[in-house]
């Protein structure tokens, strides 16, 4: 019974209101569910982890929102443990962030290791070994080359009528006037051969 | 170097080539001139002379009996050469399959995509890779999806699908995706896009259609095709039409399964290196392909000039041109395609194809070109072309009836001839002649496809039975008699809009897929059709009754555009029909493995619950920016950039529109420029799970309460 005690005297956040915290619960939850965390006692130590440094940080500027640092707890969990598990400490926030995830989703992490998200006690080494083999490519290397358009010499007779064509779409006048031409022309002939 | 690659196959001897063409256009020449003879003297006869009018009405008719005669010539050299068991000059005899030595060599296979439905592009991508994994032959094949989608949600299924796809199949590092930023020069430009960047790297490539299917199988044999015959630039197979589910595409189908065989062989008869490119399904040599057709723009600008639309004839005469063989596989199986389900789908596709076509009357006296492939483009020329002539020439005619009625020396029209039959003395139309013939050369080759089909019972079997293969025919025949003079002024206004540079507006959709065209769409779209013809039938009728029963083909497919459209169009009579045992192809009866497995996962994947409503529009970029790992997968996709002050402020402005105003505040374009930059994904990204609720727009609070709410991992467009 004192150890129950004790568990939630543990943890209970010194500021902010119970709403703010519920949100950020909320919120923490959601992402780490995104993340594919389905396994719900995981998930729950995790929150916690990661809402008792939330918390820690509020007291000392209780202006912030619990949300806000929630979130920047996970983001901050998550890069140390990406660097951690890829072996890649001097990446940047963005990269690192970027990196991880991919590597988590093509190794299937989360389904195949549901105990080993974000535990920075025990990464087991297939987890870790796959995480670094993962990797994406959206192409082979490139082998650049051209592929230039050569003209294409289109007889005497057709290249008179391209120019002749180039000509007429200078003058939008001139085009429209044979225009109607052509269909004054196509009249009179009915005209001509109901007659 | 094995012997098998260094003995090159000996094909047909020039003078045997000249041979064969000679027999063909002579045979085209001889049928033109007999059924204009016939012509000729019918006008004649009218008023003892030809006039100006009659001038007119011959030199159409010429035109358009000449390119009957070229489809009837090309039919009969096919059933020729099907019926002495095939030509020996093929490509696929070059090469020995029974011998296991087939050499092969690096090959892309690159699908170019645009806002396709992502299910039916990635499972069709899963079929043909495990096709070729069971070849045994995968490792020299790689695979580029090639997309042009410019739909944030289609984007985003992609990126989604392809990574599943990777690793569900392990083809991370086979199977490729390039999604370019700008869709230049649309399919020729994505596909010559990919040359420039990994063109070297292979010395084949397959290109295939959204909606194309090959069978591993199939593209070994392509590319061991091109390996046994150095001097080959371009194998293109004759793709089976397949998956039609409305009576239109099941009616399609079958006639491109019935008789397409004969015309086939017929054309492989003639044309032999000198074939033709349909733009996919088929092998092509990178190197000779890169130097030499990439396509400079026509004389002025669009409609007549600019960029070339149609790309795959011209390409094809640049190879031959270039020297290099272009060969038509037309016997090699497991290559196939879709058509459109609709009258009206089957026109929007013609729109596009026939400014295309019309472009390539610049290009048949090109010089350097071969002459069959100048025949090739003018052919495709003629395809539109002859629809406005077609038109013009029965108006011609009607006129010229008009003139004959109306001249006191005719007394009468168009009966002049008797004849004995059964002891009667029976009227017989001056044109009757002319009529049988003419419909002879139209009907011929699909009733000598159906006999040749009949003769043997394991063929027609493989067509449901005789019975119904036979039923099958007739009502094809009688439902493309209704189609054609819908198609002819379909394909006129496309041809006069074409030239003035017009655009031709559709109706938009309200459609499921079974459903077919509803009556709304059918009554605009085909409204002007019937009304045409109905005013030609009555002033016909009116003017001359045998006249009118002249013309009733022609208008009876007018008068009922609507009806036969919408009920061509339903899924639910092309079902009926298939269970009835009507126009069953053999892809139906005994379907290949790969399209059986396909079927069996688009089933699957169709059954995926959809976004809800609220969330539909926009969930390509809901889960873009909302879920961590595709956010991850499509920023690494993206190439960073440093962008400038204005655009960095420009794009910070969108960040924060779109999280506190939500996607619906945004046009495509900046939704489409946002999922283009990387930093503003990471942000919005962060930001978005950051902000507290009372911060973000009430649309992105809905998007993370309902996000993996119902599933446990994300849909995506694949089946599992």
């Amino acid at each position: 019974m004192e150890s129950v005690e004790a568990q939630l005297a543990a943890f209970r956040p010194r500021t902010g209101t119970m709403e703010a915290w519920n949100a950020a619960y909320v919120r923490t939850e959601d992402y780490l569910r995104a993340h594919r965390i389905h396994n719900r006692l995981h998930q729950s130590r995790l929150i916690q982890t990661v809402l008792e440094r939330a918390a820690l940080r509020h007291t000392e500027n209780p202006a912030l929102d619990p949300t806000t640092l929630a979130a920047e707890e996970t983001e901050h969990l998550m890069d140390g443990w990406f660097a951690a598990v890829l072996d890649a400490k001097d990446l940047s926030h963005d990269r690192i962030a970027i990196e991880g995830r991919v590597a988590m989703l093509l190794c299937d992490g989360p389904q195949k290791w549901p105990y080993a998200f974000l535990d920075n006690r025990t990464i087991p080494e297939d987890f870790a070994t796959a995480m670094r083999a993962s990797s994406i490519e959206a192409g082979p290397d490139m082998a650049v080359s051209s592929m230039v358009p050569r003209d294409i010499d289109l007889g005497p007779i057709t290249e008179a009528a391209g120019d002749t064509l180039e000509r007429i779409e200078k003058w939008p006048l001139l085009r429209m006037v044979l225009l109607w031409a052509l269909f004054l022309g196509a009249l009179l002939g009915i005209f001509f051969a109901t007659r | 170097m094995k012997p098998s690659q260094t003995k090159l196959h000996e094909f047909i001897l020039p003078r045997r080539l000249r041979r064969r063409r000679a027999v063909f256009y002579t045979t085209v020449l001889l049928l033109t001139s007999l059924a204009t003879w016939f012509m000729a003297d019918i006008l004649w006869r009218s008023d003892s002379g030809i006039n100006g009018l009659e001038w007119v009405l011959l030199i159409l008719f010429v035109v358009l009996i000449a390119q009957v005669a070229v489809g009837f010539v090309t039919a009969m050299l096919g059933f020729y050469v099907i019926n002495r068991g095939g030509d020996r000059q093929r490509i696929t005899r070059t090469v020995d399959w029974d011998s296991g030595d087939v050499s092969l060599a690096s090959t892309a296979i690159v699908m170019p995509v645009f806002n396709e439905d992502v299910s039916r592009v990635f499972e069709g991508l899963r079929v043909i890779y495990r096709s070729m994994e069971a070849t045994k032959k995968i490792e020299h094949f790689d695979f580029f999806i090639l997309s042009d989608s410019n739909k944030p949600n289609q984007w985003i299924q992609e990126e989604i699908a392809w990574v599943e796809l990777c690793k569900q199949v392990n083809g991370l590092g086979r199977i490729f995706y390039r999604k370019r930023r700008h869709q230049i020069n649309k399919k020729a430009g994505n596909v010559a896009d990919f040359l420039r960047r990994w063109g070297k790297r292979y010395r084949y490539m397959v290109v295939l259609d959204a909606d194309s299917i090959m069978s591993g199988e199939a593209i070994v044999k392509l590319v061991a095709m091109m390996e046994k015959n150095p001097q080959a630039g371009l194998i293109q197979t004759a793709p089976r039409l397949v998956y039609g589910e409305s009576l239109y595409a099941r009616m399609q189908q079958f006639a491109n399964r019935l008789y397409s065989p004969i015309f086939l062989a017929g054309l492989n008869y003639w044309q032999q290196q000198d074939g033709n490119y349909w733009g996919h399904n088929a092998i092509i040599r990178v190197q000779p392909f890169m130097e030499h057709c990439a396509l400079p723009d026509l004389p002025g600008s669009e409609p007549f000039g600019g960029r070339i639309l149609s790309h795959d004839f011209v390409e094809a005469a640049l190879m031959r041109k270039a020297g290099w063989h272009v060969w038509l596989a037309h016997d090699i199986e497991g290559t196939y395609e879709e058509g459109p389900p609709t009258l009206i789908d089957s026109a929007k596709r013609d729109r596009r194809w026939c400014q295309g076509n019309m472009q390539h009357a610049w290009l048949v006296t090109a010089r350097g070109f071969r002459p069959a492939n100048r025949f090739h483009l003018l052919m495709g020329v003629m395809a539109y072309a002859s629809c406005p002539l077609w038109l013009l020439f029965m108006v011609l005619s009607t006129i010229h009836v008009f003139n004959q009625v109306l001249s006191p020396a005719v007394s009468s029209f168009g009966f002049e001839n008797y004849t004995y039959v059964f002891g009667y003395f029976v009227r017989v139309p001056e044109a009757l002649s002319l009529f049988l013939f003419t419909m002879l050369m139209i009907f011929m080759p699909k009733i000598i496809s159906l006999i040749t089909v009949l003769q043997r019972s394991e063929d027609a079997a493989r067509f449901g039975g005789r019975g119904p293969v036979t039923l099958s025919a007739v009502l094809e025949i009688v439902f493309s008699s209704l189609l054609a003079p819908i198609h002819m002024m379909f394909n006129s206004k496309f041809v006069l809009f074409s030239l003035l540079g017009q655009g031709v507006s559709w109706v938009t959709q309200r459609r499921g897929a079974e459903d077919g065209t509803d009556w709304r769409e059918a009554i605009i779209t085909h409204g002007g059709q019937t009304l045409f013809g109905l005013v030609w039938g009555v002033s016909a009728f009116i003017l001359l009754p045998s006249f009118f029963w002249w013309l009733s083909p022609v208008l009876a497919g007018l008068v009922l555009a609507i009806p036969v459209s919408i009920i061509l169009s339903k899924g639910s009579l092309g079902t009926q029909a298939r269970r009835i045992g009507l126009f069953l192809t053999p892809e139906e009866v005994q379907p290949p493995h790969e399209l059986a497995r396909l079927t069996q996962n688009l089933a699957e994947c169709y059954k995926n619950m959809r976004p809800i409503e609220a969330l539909r529009n926009d969930y390509g970029l809901l889960q873009a920016v909302l879920d961590p790992y595709i956010n991850g997968i499509h920023v690494a996709m993206l190439r960073q950039r440093r962008p400038s002050e204005e655009s960095r402020d420009w794009f910070s402005l969108l960040r924060h529109r779109l999280l506190s105003e939500g996607p619906s505040q945004l046009t495509q374009k900046e939704t489409l420029a946002l999922l283009l930059d990387a930093e503003s994904m990471i942000w919005l990204h962060e930001e978005l799970w950051k902000q507290p609720g009372s911060a973000l727009a009430e649309w992105w609070r809905l998007a993370m309460r309902q996000y993996n709410v119902l599933t446990a991992t994300p849909v995506t467009a694949l089946y599992r």
